[in-house]
């Protein structure tokens, strides 16, 4: 029991340390896509934080707390028992159709970032249609100096693209361009 | 052209924009971006010296320590490279040194301001990030974001006088007017108030969502919140909390004008600085700056002659 106990003690005081530890230069991505459908179409496609099945890199999403600020969610990517992205609903606006997220676990061998948070925002278009933009903030992999090639700001900034694109281009194929 | 300017001192802000390596010179009282001077090597920390002659930039990719001259153009008028992961700076009332801080290896480099040359080195608690130096030059603080802790040493012998546990994961610190000390907690969306001279915590404050830095202005303390988007404001006498303001995207840097009047914050995500009224806490306005300003650091200072 007490060998359990300090276990226990010795993972709280770890996994804050992994989770802050982050390089020098944090990094940025903005990425968007119009579509042809409204707002409140896309909005109910993309804004149910315990729901990213319209990614389609997502296999499952797992949660607690619906939409309510702290709510969480495990997405379970590619197929079941594939990797994932624990995260955690920090700022949620349905009236605005915004929610902004961060990660609270992830393997830097499934995606290559640190200290991570994140942006999905639903606009109207002039003239009928959405604006849906997604940005992230994080640091690279490697929270040291002189990263390895896989873990630097660049294989960051990639790989976020990647995931953004991904889901980007599925709204597209699923709500015009 | 002198007569003509305003009986009240101008002001200027030197924005460190990291992720496009530039330094944006902004006039705070017409609200204009005057200049921006290319900084290789993603600057993030910055100090401006007492008397405004001096701007320091640290660049963290090339581990670079520039001093630029407001009057003098945009060449640098002396640079310095160093090792480890420099990030924050202070310059000592005084002006004769500058204190850069060693993200990765828990270290103070104690330079000279003339040419940037490391005297000394002190060792800190692990991660130092923002230090400062107290209004009286008496007391240099670093907040060593991952020893949960602050530093604080005598500036005359720099001789280590406490180590202060404060909130979790401590980023930006700042002495208040009165000399004390307050460190932005990251990681427990607080502000922590120390004394430095006997290192007793005094109290704290809520903040909103990743407190980054803290200044001071009307007898209030104003706390930037990366996540909320938002100003925190508190009484610095009582520690209550009195407004929350909005802000740009990612709120960072933060400063007060000399006179007290405005509190000016380096929006990161926004590409902007807000620019704030102390008194009745409205926002006067918004500037465009360079591509991810952080202005880690005092950015603002008297304009120059």
């Amino acid at each position: 029991m007490r060998l359990m106990r300090y276990l226990w003690l010795a993972l709280l005081v770890a996994i804050p340390a992994v989770a802050f530890a982050h390089g020098p230069t944090r990094q940025k991505v903005v990425l968007s896509v119009d579509v042809a459908a409204a707002p409140e179409v896309v909005w109910a496609a993309i804004g149910n934080f315990q729901d990213m099945s319209w990614h389609p890199a997502v296999f499952s999403t797992t949660g607690d707390g619906g939409n309510a600020v702290d709510a969480t969610r495990v997405l379970t990517l590619g197929a079941e028992g594939g990797p994932t992205i624990s995260e955690q609903l920090y700022k949620y606006d349905a009236a605005k159709m915004s929610y902004s997220y961060r990660i609270t676990a992830v393997d830097v061998a499934v995606l290559p970032v640190t200290n991570y948070s994140s942006h999905l925002t639903v606009t109207a278009l002039d003239g009928g249609g959405s604006h849906v933009e997604w940005k992230g903030a994080f640091y690279r992999g490697y929270p040291n100096n002189d990263p390895p090639e896989n873990l630097n700001d660049a294989a960051a900034i990639a790989a976020v693209s990647g995931v953004y694109q991904a889901g980007l281009d599925a709204l597209a194929a699923k709500f015009g361009k | 052209m002198l007569l003509a300017l305003p009986a009240t001192a101008q002001e200027f802000a030197y924005v460190t924009n990291q992720n496009s390596s530039d330094l944006s010179i902004i006039d705070i009282d017409r609200l204009v971006e005057v200049a921006r001077i290319p900084v290789p090597g993603s600057p993030a920390g910055v100090a401006v010296s007492a008397v405004g002659d001096a701007v320091y930039v640290v660049s963290t990719d090339t581990k670079t320590l520039r001093r630029f001259s407001p009057a003098g153009g945009a060449a640098a008028v002396a640079e310095r490279v160093l090792d480890g992961g420099p990030i924050g700076i202070a310059v000592d009332p005084a002006g004769q040194r500058v204190f850069v801080s060693d993200w990765y290896n828990a270290r103070v480099w104690v330079i000279r301001a003339e040419d940037l040359a490391v005297q000394s080195e002190l060792a800190t608690g692990s991660a130092p990030a923002g230090l400062a130096l107290s209004p009286d030059g008496r007391w240099l603080v670093t907040a060593d974001r991952d020893a949960d802790q602050i530093s604080v040493f005598d500036a005359r012998t720099l001789a280590l006088r406490h180590q202060v546990g404060v909130g979790l994961r401590p980023f930006g610190v700042a002495f208040s007017p009165d000399g004390r000390v307050f460190t932005a907690d990251v990681g427990s969306n607080s502000v922590t108030a120390v004394n430095p001279a006997t290192g007793q915590v005094l109290g704290r404050v809520a903040t909103g969502e990743r407190p980054y830095a803290v200044a001071f202005a009307a007898g209030r303390g104003f706390v930037t919140n990366q996540y909320a988007d938002s100003v925190s404001v508190f009484d610095l006498a009582t520690l209550a909390p009195v407004a929350e303001i909005v802000a740009g995207e990612y709120p960072e840097g933060i400063d007060a004008t000399a006179d007290g009047g405005r509190i000016v914050v380096a929006n990161w995500f926004s590409n902007s600085i807000t620019v704030i009224d102390a008194e009745t806490l409205a926002v006067i306005g918004e500037v465009a700056t360079g591509d991810g300003p952080r202005a880690f650091g005092r950015f603002l200072a008297d304009r120059p002659e």
